[in-house]
């Protein structure tokens, strides 16, 4: 019999705590925010939010299961806005130009991070730290020593803005929506249904004996770095052409998002243990508490007081509840 | 006869060169990197050839980054003063550190005017002569003006760094100003965790205005803010009219296409222009100007002067 198709089986699964955060928060703000909040323009501002976040938190959360962490991405997002901007605002050249190059920037930073953690057996915290700090000051030094300004003019038209940077679905969603969906899909698959998955959940676990089991481990660090590096590029090029704008600041909320995401998603902080699946949850849980607040009546200055409040609440019934799953293991059949 | 005149001439040209005569005047500004202060550089190159026609010279001493900021503007201040220049312009950026220097560079007989930063009461306090720039409460009562006078009647103030002592009071004087002119209006403090985050910024304004269907003016505390705003607004599915502080690129764009009513500028060209100009008349000709402070902000943008304004941000004025 398959293990996941009891109802307990179902619950032990690593994100049915995630699920269950959500459901918590949702229903939370469906009684203090009201309808509007679950209408579909209410969810599309939640989802929006998530979107962006979640493209960045699934990479940076599998990271994290290798025992590894990235947080260069909060550089890499207005990195990613700035390069297209400059490149296809600023100068001119061809929008499609302009993302080319924006991604191809993307993996190499990715590159340069997997190298150096590799090499330098640096905590990848610390190495990561260098290029958040290295990559927003060519940012701001190269935007204005090119522009003379902190800020870029960006005006995209045609299939580059439909694809990237635009509005669907009667105009309240953002395009980005799909792409997150698309790509969750993508990872689940890679993650939960291809011998790689298991190498990373290895590599968190004890990544000498990974090694030893004949894991390229070295490999699978670089793949990481590169997706997440690459994932926050992309959303801040997609930005840049959504606002048709890009600031050298910004993006840095983006790396504790990122992170609270992956924990309230059941991911542990000592890797080795989370899914894909949760980290999607996790994802939609922050983004609906902090949207949450504005359907609210609650007055705004207690906003991050409340964000707060819930996000412990939610990882806490998260953290509960997966010690109780594991305690009461399925009773043994008698042969 | 020559011989006389020769000497008269000689005489003169020595006096010119003595600091005592001639106003030699330093300005400390903010970074290389800081656009703004590019704008202020554009200010102080055009007031100087004046200053030099009448003898005197200009300096503009620049930080080279913002890391140590309240030690690096004293060790300008103190620069200036070494240098014995008869004239400082300064801003107040930092009072609790600056103020004593300010305090000694006046008491070595240095004219100083505080620009940007600091206000007329500090001028006055520290001994200063003037200050010229802009006050954000003030800024901030042009923009509810300005919504109140278009027949706006309820403004959401979107305060991306809620507690910040400036963003305040530009939101205080938007909501009193509305409120005077019969509307009224809110601040919306937005939590860090939406900072820096366009699509956050975005949804938070959005959520705010499908919650309250009666918000028909929306204004941002910074030009980044209202990129964000922008795309809340278009999404509204009603008219809303959207203001800013301060201005970029994408602003401009969208004033010229009508899709953005005003932004809000404290005009940086006029504050080094007129401060080095005021300065350098009060030490050369011993002019006091009555009007004090000297406001060079709230200055509007909107349909009304797009295109001058353009024509300013091409030769780097605005």
């Amino acid at each position: 019999m398959n293990r996941n198709s009891t109802l307990g089986g179902l619950l032990r699964r690593p994100e049915a705590g995630a699920f269950l955060g959500l459901v918590a928060v949702l229903g939370f703000f469906a009684i203090f925010g009201g309808v509007t909040f679950l209408l579909p323009g209410g969810m599309a501002s939640w989802m929006n939010v998530a979107a962006n976040l979640g493209l960045i938190a699934i990479p940076v959360g599998l990271l994290m299961i290798a025992g590894e962490l990235d947080i260069s991405v909060g550089a890499m997002v207005p990195f990613g806005a700035m390069t297209v901007a400059v490149l296809s605002g600023h100068y001119g050249l061809p929008i499609w130009a302009g993302i080319a190059v924006t991604m191809t920037f993307g993996v190499m930073i990715g590159l340069i991070n997997g190298y150096m953690v590799i090499k330098s057996a640096v905590p990848s915290l610390i190495v990561t730290l260098g290029t958040l700090f290295a990559v927003q000051g060519v940012v701001l030094g190269l935007t204005v020593l090119i522009t003379k300004s902190t800020s870029v003019a960006l005006t995209v038209t045609g299939p580059a803005k439909a694809i990237f940077g635009d509005f669907v679905m009667g105009g309240q969603v953002q395009v980005m929506v799909l792409w997150w969906l698309a790509v969750t899909a993508g990872y689940i698959l890679f993650v939960h249904f291809s011998r790689y998955g298991n190498w990373i959940f290895a590599m968190g676990g004890d990544k000498v004996s990974a090694r030893n089991a004949g894991i390229p481990t070295e490999r699978m660090t670089m793949l990481l770095f590169v997706l997440s590096s690459t994932s926050a590029a992309f959303v801040g090029m997609c930005q840049a052409i959504l606002y048709n704008s890009a600031q050298v600041a910004g993006g840095q909320s983006f790396i504790f998002n990122a992170i609270i995401s992956v924990v309230v998603g059941g991911v542990l902080l000592t890797g080795g243990f989370g899914s894909v699946v949760g980290i999607f949850f996790g994802t939609i849980t922050f983004a609906i508490v902090t949207q949450g607040i504005y359907y609210t009546d609650f007055d705004r200055n207690w906003s991050s007081l409340i964000i707060g409040v819930l996000l412990l609440c939610a990882v806490l019934m998260n953290n509960t509840f997966r010690k109780m799953a594991l305690a009461s293991a399925p009773k043994k059949v008698a042969k | 006869m020559t011989f006389a005149r020769t000497l008269k001439a000689a005489a003169l040209a020595t006096l010119m060169a003595s600091s005592a005569m001639a106003a030699d005047i330093a300005v400390i500004g903010g970074s290389n990197d800081d656009a703004f202060w590019n704008i202020i550089k554009k200010g102080i190159d055009d007031a100087t050839p004046a200053v030099v026609a009448n003898g005197g010279s200009v300096n503009y001493l620049r930080l080279v980054n913002y890391d140590n900021f309240a030690p690096d503007v004293v060790q300008l201040i103190r620069t200036a003063i070494a240098q014995e220049v008869d004239g400082l312009v300064i801003p107040n950026w930092v009072p609790e550190a600056e103020d004593p220097a300010i305090k000694e560079a006046v008491a070595a007989g240095i004219k100083v005017i505080l620009m940007n930063a600091g206000g007329a009461e500090k001028a006055k306090e520290l001994g200063a002569i003037n200050y010229v720039g802009s006050d954000e409460y003030v800024a901030g009562q042009a923009g509810g003006a300005y919504f109140g006078k278009a027949g706006q009647k309820n403004v959401l103030c979107v305060n991306t760094l809620p507690g910040a002592a400036n963003t305040e009071a530009r939101c205080k004087g938007v909501i009193d100003a509305i409120t005077a002119a019969g509307g009224k209006g809110a601040q919306l403090p937005l939590p860090s965790t939406s900072f820096g985050d366009p699509t956050a910024v975005a949804e938070a304004i959005k959520a705010e205005m499908l919650k309250d269907e009666t918000i028909d003016g929306v204004i941002t505390i910074s030009a980044g803010d209202a990129d964000s705003a922008a795309i809340a607004v278009a999404q509204a599915g009603r008219t809303i009219s959207l203001g800013t502080f301060d201005m970029n690129q994408a602003g401009l764009d969208r004033i010229k296409a009508g899709t953005q009513s005003f932004a809000i500028d404290q005009q940086p060209y006029l504050q080094s222009y007129l401060a080095v100009s005021i300065l350098a008349s009060a030490i050369d000709f011993g002019t006091d100007l009555p009007t004090n402070p000297v406001l060079t902000g709230p200055g509007i943008v909107d349909a009304s002067n797009i295109d001058a304004t353009l024509a300013g941000v091409a030769k780097g004025a605005r």
